[in-house]
């Protein structure tokens, strides 16, 4: 064969073999900086599959979410798209733990989206590094990563994350009414804490969704006081309209069907509920009504 | 008079729930009747039954409106198949009406279910709030039996069921497992699905998945029973979208790209990454990360859209034989429990390395509708969902854009 057909045949054998535009391209693209941040998201989150396949673009996205000189949209759809890597476990298993340091070292990054993303996912793997950082800031506010209702939500992912003590700080003392919230819900698993519940849900004068929380919080601790109180609480038309609904809620799905079923009196309120209330009690009250009345 | 009509081989009505893929039935008479035998009876649907069916005398015959049979006398049943009627599925629980004709008279009424995975973005409030009352109760306040769902998506199980070829396989039995438990509780309920590559603003609405506060705290309708939700004995559900979860996709590739990954098993399972992984860290909060993903109820219907996009992906390109590489490989040398002749974790009990120390759970629920995949399925038990090759082997469910013929 001449040497030029055998050039021609090379290329075209090359042509062929050569894949369609795929992983490079992308990697290009997203490493390009003289593209738009929308461009580069849009081809970094194409990048899943190559982080598990491929070293190169590993390390490629973990270079730009360690780049605080990156845009901010851009290192955040790094991040997205090696935690969406992460989920093929077997194949994402080499970069693990490389994966788990970079995380480490960015609790302090001066993002606060990247630094609650990554203080999140390392919550979620209840790595003891995060969680020491996160209390630590709840123990002194001059050291917080995070707003106290973050971390406190955070926290709530290990319930022996030894949180408890300072969760009942901040119910007693809160610094916002959302910190009080988050609180409250990591208590939702402390047996010592039904009380506080108890007397938080059958406070009249108290935020209405902390009393419907606390209800949820009673369900899993007190659950027979909860159908007393809940009943209670149907049957004063001076509470409210929303935890009178939470309460006929508890109620039809969870409470005694036999007792509810022969409690005339709750039967006659809830009559008057389902054709007088608030459209949220109308509906609890026609579900209540259709499961024990045959109504 | 005697007259016998069994429905997924059970005369009981709790086997009265059909999908698009033909359930085996049958129906027989015993004396006394006082009417001469044998008997010609006719097979159609009540005329102004909200949801219809068809029969077919074989599963592979032709489907038809109505059906003629002769039956005789003793214990020997005639046997023919039911089905829904493709895209038509039933609303509510016996909105389907099957009767058993002689001539003008009505021998027999048989009330049944097409009961169909549907867009959650689509349901009816009463179905949306079915599923939500039996998902609640198979929480129930973190002590119910959801709780062993919760533990068999955590750290220990993760490569029992990611990142090889098992990850569609595992998460098919996974779903109908729990798919199975809500129908003990309620048998009208069928898993919905999340479809993520669209807006879905019926699903992300306080009275269905919640609203999510800017810090990701997620909060129900007084009427909502997810209010009570709990898992490892902490109340709630954080859940902190990062897109408008009411006007926008999530961060995902669309379904036309997803089947675009591949005609064969090997390049399609690529979406485990993309649009699977995608979906789930489109949020912040525990649907993001693989050992607390399964304390949103949301993963669930996450999950069951990445199996509607497997059940479409095989329609598409005909991919239900095991045998068929194509269909599923590589069928050997991965991990154990992602080969196709594996049994998988938990439900196989084994609890030695290098599977999890636990297995919760136990075996895989049983369905009054089939008998696949067995409590205790192999990988290759969960590829032939509709029973296409072997019609016992159908799972008992179907989707309501995927089509059975």
């Amino acid at each position: 064969m001449s040497t030029k057909k055998s050039r021609t045949k090379k290329k075209a054998r090359s042509k062929r073999a050569r894949p369609a535009p795929s992983y490079g391209d992308s990697l290009r693209a997203a490493s390009d900086s003289s593209l738009s941040v929308k461009a580069r998201v849009a081809e970094i989150d194409k990048l899943t599959t190559a982080v598990c396949d491929d070293d190169k673009v590993f390390r490629a996205t973990l270079a730009i979410l360690r780049d605080s000189s990156e845009p901010p949209a851009v290192r955040r759809a790094a991040l997205r798209t090696l935690q969406a890597s992460s989920f093929s476990v077997v194949a994402f298993n080499r970069h693990r733990s490389s994966y788990l340091t970079a995380l480490r070292a960015l609790t302090g990054d001066e993002d606060m989206e990247i630094r609650q993303s990554v203080l999140g996912m390392l919550a979620r793997e209840r790595d003891g590094h995060a969680q020491q950082l996160l209390l630590a800031g709840l123990e002194d506010p001059s050291k917080a990563l995070l707003p106290p209702e973050k971390a406190l939500q955070l926290l709530s992912y290990d319930v022996h994350s030894e949180a408890y003590p300072v969760a009942r700080k901040i119910v007693k003392k809160p610094p916002n009414p959302e910190a009080k919230r988050e609180a409250l819900r990591l208590l939702g698993g402390d047996t010592g804490s039904a009380a506080l519940f108890e007397s938080i849900f059958r406070n009249k004068k108290e935020d209405p969704e902390l009393r419907r929380m606390s209800a949820a919080a009673l369900q899993t601790l007190k659950p027979s006081a909860l159908q007393e109180h809940a009943r209670e609480i149907v049957l004063d038309d001076k509470d409210d309209d929303d935890v009178r609904a939470t309460s006929l809620t508890v109620l039809s799905h969870f409470g005694d069907a036999a007792a509810l079923g022969r409690d005339e009196k709750l039967r006659a309120k809830t009559s008057q509920l389902k054709s007088g209330g608030t459209s949220a009690m109308k509906r609890s009250a026609k579900a209540f009504l259709a499961k024990y009345h045959d109504e | 008079m005697a007259l016998e009509v069994s429905i997924n081989n059970t005369a009981s009505a709790r086997g009265r729930y059909v999908t698009w893929a033909p359930s085996p039935c049958s129906i027989r008479v015993s004396p006394p009747f006082g009417i001469p035998l044998p008997l010609s009876v006719t097979l159609r649907n009540k005329p102004g039954a909200a949801t219809k069916v068809q029969f077919r005398k074989s599963v592979s015959g032709t489907a038809t409106a109505t059906l003629s049979l002769s039956l005789s006398s003793g214990a020997r049943a005639v046997s023919f198949f039911i089905s829904g009627i493709y895209p038509r599925a039933s609303k509510a629980d016996r909105d389907a009406v099957v009767q058993v004709m002689r001539g003008t008279k009505v021998l027999l009424e048989v009330p049944l279910m097409v009961r169909i995975r549907k867009n959650a973005n689509k349901l009816t409030a009463s179905e949306r709030d079915r599923f939500l009352a039996a998902f609640a109760k198979l929480n129930n306040r973190g002590a119910g039996r959801f709780a062993d769902f919760r533990n068999m998506h955590t750290e220990a199980g993760r490569p029992e069921a990611h990142g090889a070829p098992g990850f569609l396989p595992w998460h098919r039995a996974y779903l109908a497992d729990l798919e199975r438990e809500l129908q003990a509780i309620d048998p009208s309920v069928a898993l919905p699905y999340w479809r993520f590559d669209q807006a879905a603003p019926n699903l992300f609405i306080p009275e269905f998945m919640g609203t999510s506060s800017s810090l990701g705290t997620v909060s129900f309708s007084a009427t909502n029973p997810l209010q009570f939700w709990v898992t490892d004995g902490v109340p709630g559900v954080i859940r902190r979208p990062l897109f408008n979860a009411a006007t926008q996709a999530a961060f995902v590739i669309d379904e036309a790209a997803t089947f675009a990954l591949g005609s064969s098993y090997a390049t399609f399972r690529g979406m485990e990454g993309n649009p699977h992984g995608n979906a789930h860290t489109s949020f912040g909060g525990s649907i993001g990360s693989v050992p607390t993903a399964a304390k949103d109820p949301l993963f669930f219907l996450l999950h069951a859209n990445v199996d509607r996009l497997w059940a479409k992906w095989q329609r598409l390109n005909n991919r239900f034989d095991p045998a068929n590489a194509t269909t599923f490989s590589p069928a050997t040398g991965s991990r154990v429990g992602h080969n196709l002749n594996d049994t998988m974790w938990p439900w196989n009990g084994v609890v030695t390395p290098p599977r999890p120390a636990t297995a919760p759970g136990g075996t895989l629920a049983s369905s009054p509708v089939t008998g696949a995949p067995g409590g205790s399925p192999r990988v290759r038990d969960c590829i032939d969902y509709q029973g296409r090759l072997a019609n016992p082997t159908r799972l008992g469910f179907d989707y309501d854009d995927v089509a059975y013929v």
